[in-house]
């Protein structure tokens, strides 16, 4: 593997890297456990690495509390976002986190990394996306656009990123107060860790203070060609009170659910089974 | 019988340099001038080879030499002589090799594969031995000599005992079942390797291997090269694990020998990862049709047992696994009646070896399975029809296995009893989460195996002056610990620190032969050479320290680095006594040799007759829960009743266990080598899924001494069995808790989802 890097450590030698390689291939790296054995699989030739490991932009870099929300910054490893205190009262993330993989890949892979990637199966953007999270995409002129995380994945491994950006961090806006929490993770696989899921699902929901539901956001992973939102699913919880709903009620929210899922079949499950399973923990969460 | 070191928890004496990162394994080795090799592989699994063109590999700069089975001159490999170690005119699975390459550099080694030019014709291959069985299907493997009724059978072994007819009748149950088992892999921390280095000036050839069977793979490789074989001399780095994967000569071997021979320069190859799955040995796949029958009382009356083993393209060592697995039915509970047959049939598949359990972890499981099914249909409890069909000590099975020591049945009662198999197995199991408790059993060899010429170990002993003591044993250390054990019994009979003992046994130039390390036998193979050699020891010094101490032989003690008077209370140190033989007349060495050959015999041509000294058995019971909504199973508890006679060092004891277990719960539940038209699909740790860290359950582990009397303090052979029996166990309870009939393995969330939803539709 035989690569040049270029380690910019403020973000106006990022943003200067970014310009004077457009002509050129190059590719963003932060923890490397997505890359590398990408290249393993198939080297790129004359590539060049921006790396961002280096980079000592806190935007990038930490976790911290705003007016709109809470900001992740791309770079924030998943150990980070476990430790965080802002971060536990968001169960659907924490869980998606601590599912991922194994203690030593979430100590080097970043947030950042795991939306960029745009995989089907990433944990931690699945939870995002369930969240209503939105992106901060760093342009090469120094501006800032933003853009929902449901819309962020075009394809499999493909987003709305264009060459002359990246990622800077990701916002969790505010959520309404709520009195009660239905917040979780769920992944299917054939062990407890080092485990790419044969489907998942992360719901964030809230009640008030009468059980009626005033937020949903679920999401789907594995069952379709990028991370999806369940629109519908979500409208359908809305107004109903979470303690009356029947098994008719829970049945459709599956089905619901179920109509975002068009999954494949491949050696790690066939698409009945992914159906299956994902049909009875959307039914189970309820 | 107190021992001052023997049944104590001793960490291995080798654990400092493995956690260090001192070991020097395969991967390590580095010679100078050394050129790295690199093999071209087939591109379909079944072809023929029209033209290869190495020309312009040739011209690479830093290429040295490129060979094909043109340039070479070589026997067949493996146990039937019907592989060649590079193919011409044809190709038949995917590990082929069509030529190799030794270079400066790895890098420039594979850009010259990329340089060989091969012309193929792909022909449709054979992955299904079923069809390979019928009568139009082509001929596999040209050097078949077809003497097993079909072209295509490698090797069929047909066995019986009792009258089959007579116990049907008697049979108020009878179960009918097909089983089907898996190709799995073992998946070695340290990938394949081997560093060959031939000498032009004396004509010796270096083989740095991880072999497990060095004085084998000495004689195999001077057949395949046509040398003598003393002119090979195998030195065993330290083997980052072996499992039955290094029993066979693989042609990556003589290739690489093959290359330094050529160049007069020493040449490695060392598998990728991604090669240590494709090309590796794997745990062959089976397809078992057994009948089982039982009395009204549950006692057992027969079994008739059909196998159909895919054999894949060659015949590895792995074809023996037949020798296990009709033991298993044979054998394992009371049985007055058996009829079996195994054939192992060609495939285009890749060649089946023989992985730790050989063949009896695929024979327990659908032997267990069908007990479970008898218990249910005579309406009899589970434990119950185990308990009373038990073996039991003394006995002779229909096969002729005779079990002078037997903890079957004891090893079943702790189990049951520490799982809470009665109490906890009622539990109400409504909800999405169901618990259950599942049993197996399983028999193996627990003396070594009398399959070769001789199933001996030697040992060298050799006392310096200082009072250190070298051990030379023939036998070879995988991971196992035995040279831990090895160590053990020198420091107790001497009564000298365990740190003054030093182990070698890695060169075949100086250790004793012995035949290898498979069959749990190095402990007691090797353990009563030990024994032997350092009784021949003592009496020397005995000798000696009698006349010295000026009393008779059986007043002397051992101890403490000394030998002492029991009468008198006066005493020599053990160096002294050295010195004094050494030093003064009759100036002679403290060493001694000894080979040590077990007791069992060779199985008569109808597979009868006492081929172990001793036997092994044990029982498992297996705590899960199934969540009914993914399918997965979780194991929760595993209960490991074992006999293993005598506990020797109960530190490596329970890593033997624990690993077992693991690799028994990875065969239950998620590992399977998935194969498309002879390719393997799942070739990295992320695809092929062994068990992590959080898929561990608890494992108690219940040891049963029975004191064999002819192991080494009592001991019996013990490393396979662990794994033997946790599938079937973890099947059994499954099935039990869903009501569902788990018949092959793995048992992954989606085949249990699979069964629970046919059930319902069965059902609706
Ligand atoms: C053994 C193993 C287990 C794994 N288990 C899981 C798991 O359980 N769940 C899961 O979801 N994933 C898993 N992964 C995948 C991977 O760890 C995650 O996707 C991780 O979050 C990637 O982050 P990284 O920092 O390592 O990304 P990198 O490898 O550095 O980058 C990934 C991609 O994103 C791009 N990129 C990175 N940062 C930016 C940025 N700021 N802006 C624009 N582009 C960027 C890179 O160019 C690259 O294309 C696993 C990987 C391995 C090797």
């Amino acid at each position: 593997m035989d690569f040049r890097t270029i380690s910019p450590q403020t973000t106006e030698e990022l943003l200067e890297a970014i310009k004077q390689n457009q002509g050129k291939h190059f590719r963003f790296g932060a923890g490397y456990t997505d890359l590398i054995p990408e290249l393993e699989m198939q080297m790129e030739n004359g590539l060049i690495v921006i790396n961002l490991a280096k980079l000592k932009d806190s935007n990038f870099t930490s976790i911290f509390l705003s007016e709109d929300g809470i900001r992740i910054g791309a770079l924030t490893t998943m150990t980070d976002v476990l430790s965080n205190k802002h971060l536990q009262k968001f169960p659907v993330l924490i869980e998606a986190v601590e599912s991922f993989a194994s203690v030593q890949i979430r100590s080097v892979a970043t947030v950042g990394g795991n939306l960029c990637t745009a995989s089907p199966a990433g944990d931690v953007s699945c939870a995002l996306v369930a969240l209503g999270a939105v992106s901060e995409i760093l342009i090469a002129n120094g501006q800032i656009r933003t853009v929902p995380l449901t819309e962020f994945f075009t394809g499999v491994k493909t987003t709305v990123l264009k060459k002359n950006e990246l990622l800077r961090s990701v916002l969790i806006p505010h959520q309404k107060s709520a009195e009660r929490i239905l917040s979780g993770f769920i992944k299917i696989g054939n062990r407890n860790s080092m485990e790419i899921a044969l489907a998942s699902l992360a719901y964030h929901i809230t009640t008030d203070k009468n059980g009626i539901i005033t937020s949903a956001g679920t999401a789907v992973g594995s069952v379709a060609e990028t991370i999806r939102y369940t629109e519908s699913a979500c409208e359908f919880l809305l107004g109903k009170n979470m303690d009356q709903l029947s098994e008719e009620d829970k049945e459709t929210f599956a089905d619901n659910v179920l109509k975002y899922a068009n999954p494949i079949s491949d050696i790690r499950a066939s698409a009945w089974y992914r159906h299956q399973v994902l049909w009875n923990i959307s039914k189970s969460i309820l | 019988m107190n021992y001052n070191i023997i049944g104590k928890r001793i960490p291995k004496i080798d654990a400092g340099d493995r956690v260090s990162g001192k070991s020097v394994f395969g991967y390590d080795i580095e010679l100078p001038g050394m050129l790295h090799g690199a093999i071209l592989r087939t591109k379909y699994p079944s072809a023929i080879i029209k033209s290869i063109d190495i020309s312009k590999a040739k011209k690479l700069a830093g290429v040295e030499c490129v060979i094909t089975a043109d340039n070479v001159d070589t026997e067949n490999l493996n146990f039937r002589k019907d592989h060649p170690v590079l193919k011409k005119g044809e190709v038949n699975c995917i590990r082929d090799e069509i030529a190799a390459v030794a270079a400066v550099s790895k890098e420039i080694a594979e850009k010259a594969l990329e340089l060989i030019e091969v012309t193929y014709v792909e022909r449709t291959g054979i992955f299904d031995p079923l069809e390979a069985l019928k009568k139009d299907a082509p001929q596999i493997n040209k050097f078949s000599k077809g003497d097993n009724g079909n072209k295509n059978i490698s090797e069929a072994f047909h066995y019986e005992h009792g009258d089959l007819a007579e116990e049907k009748k008697k049979s108020a149950c009878i179960i009918t079942r097909q089983y089907v088992l898996p190709k799995v892999t073992p998946t070695c921390l340290s990938p394949s390797s081997i560093t060959a280095n031939y000498s032009t000036v004396d004509d010796e050839l270096t083989l740095y291997s991880s072999t497990q069977v060095p004085f084998l793979y000495q004689r195999e490789i001077s057949q395949v090269l046509k040398m003598d074989p003393s002119k090979i001399r195998v030195i065993q780095p330290i083997i980052g694990g072996g499992f039955g994967t290094k029993l066979d000569i693989h042609p990556f071997e003589p290739i690489c020998a093959l290359l330094s021979i050529k160049t007069g320069k020493p040449v490695q190859i060392l598998f990728s990862r991604k090669e240590e799955f494709i090309h590796s040995a794997i745990r062959q796949s089976m397809v078992i049709d057994l009948t089982t029958g039982a009395d009204k009382n549950g006692k057992f009356t027969f079994r008739e047992v059909k196998i159909i083993k895919d054999n894949g393209a060659y015949t590895s060592w792995g074809v023996k696994t037949s020798f296990v697995i009709m033991q298993t039915f044979s054998s394992l509970y009371q049985v007055p009646a058996c009829v079996y047959d195994a054939d192992a049939v060609y495939t285009n598949n890749v060649f089946a070896g023989s992985i730790r359990g050989f063949g009896n972890p695929q024979a327990t499981f659908a032997l267990e399975r069908n007990i479970d099914l008898m218990a249910e249909e005579l309406g009899m409890d589970r434990a119950e029809i185990r308990l009373i069909n038990a073996n039991f000590p003394g006995e002779i099975s229909g096969q002729g296995l005779e079990y002078h020591s037997c903890g079957h049945k004891p090893a079943l009662e702790a189990v049951i009893k520490h799982s809470g198999y009665f109490t906890r197995n009622k539990k109400n199991n409504q909800g999405r989460y169901k618990r259950g408790i599942g049993l197996a059993s399983m028999l193996h060899v627990g003396g070594g195996a009398k399959i070769y010429p001789s199933d001996g170990c030697g040992t060298t002993l050799k006392l310096d002056t200082y009072g250190y003591l070298t051990i030379i044993t023939g036998s070879s250390e995988i991971g196992q610990g035995s040279e831990t054990v090895l160590a053990m019994m020198a420091a107790e009979e001497l009564g000298i620190d365990l740190k003054k003992i030093k182990v070698i046994n890695t060169d075949t130039n100086v250790k004793p032969w012995d035949v290898g390390v498979h069959a749990s036998r190095t402990s007691f193979v090797a353990g009563n050479s030990v024994l032997g050699a350092l009784k021949k020891l003592k009496e020397k010094l005995s000798d000696k320290a009698a006349q010295l101490l000026n009393t008779s032989l059986e007043d002397l003690v051992f101890e403490n680095g000394t030998i002492r008077s029991e009468k008198t209370g006066n005493s020599f140190k053990i160096d002294k006594i050295v010195r004094e033989l050494h030093f003064k007349p009759p100036h002679e060495l403290c060493e001694v040799s000894y080979y040590y050959e077990p007791s069992s015999e060779f199985q008569d041509k109808n597979f009868k007759g006492n081929v172990s000294s001793c036997y092994a058995f044990a029982a498992q019971a297996v705590e899960v829960e199934v969540d009914t909504l993914t399918g997965k199973v979780d194991v929760l508890h595993v209960y490991v009743g074992q006999d293993v006679g005598k506990v020797l060092n109960p530190l490596g004891l329970e890593g033997q266990i624990e690993g077992g277990v693991v690799m028994g719960l990875g065969y239950a539940l998620s590992e399977e080598m998935i194969f498309e038209n002879g390719y393997l699909r799942n070739f990295s740790f992320h695809d092929y899924k062994v068990p992590t860290a959080r898929d561990i359950p608890e494992i108690h582990f219940y040891p049963i001494e029975t004191h064999e009397k002819t192991g080494p303090y009592g001991a019996k052979g013990m490393a396979e069995a662990p794994l033997v029996p946790t599938a079937a166990a973890i099947a059994n309870a499954v099935s039990n808790i869903l009501g569902v009939e788990i018949n092959s393995l793995p048992i992954t969330p989606e085949n249990v989802l699979k069964a629970i939803s046919n059930k319902q539709s069965d059902q609706g």
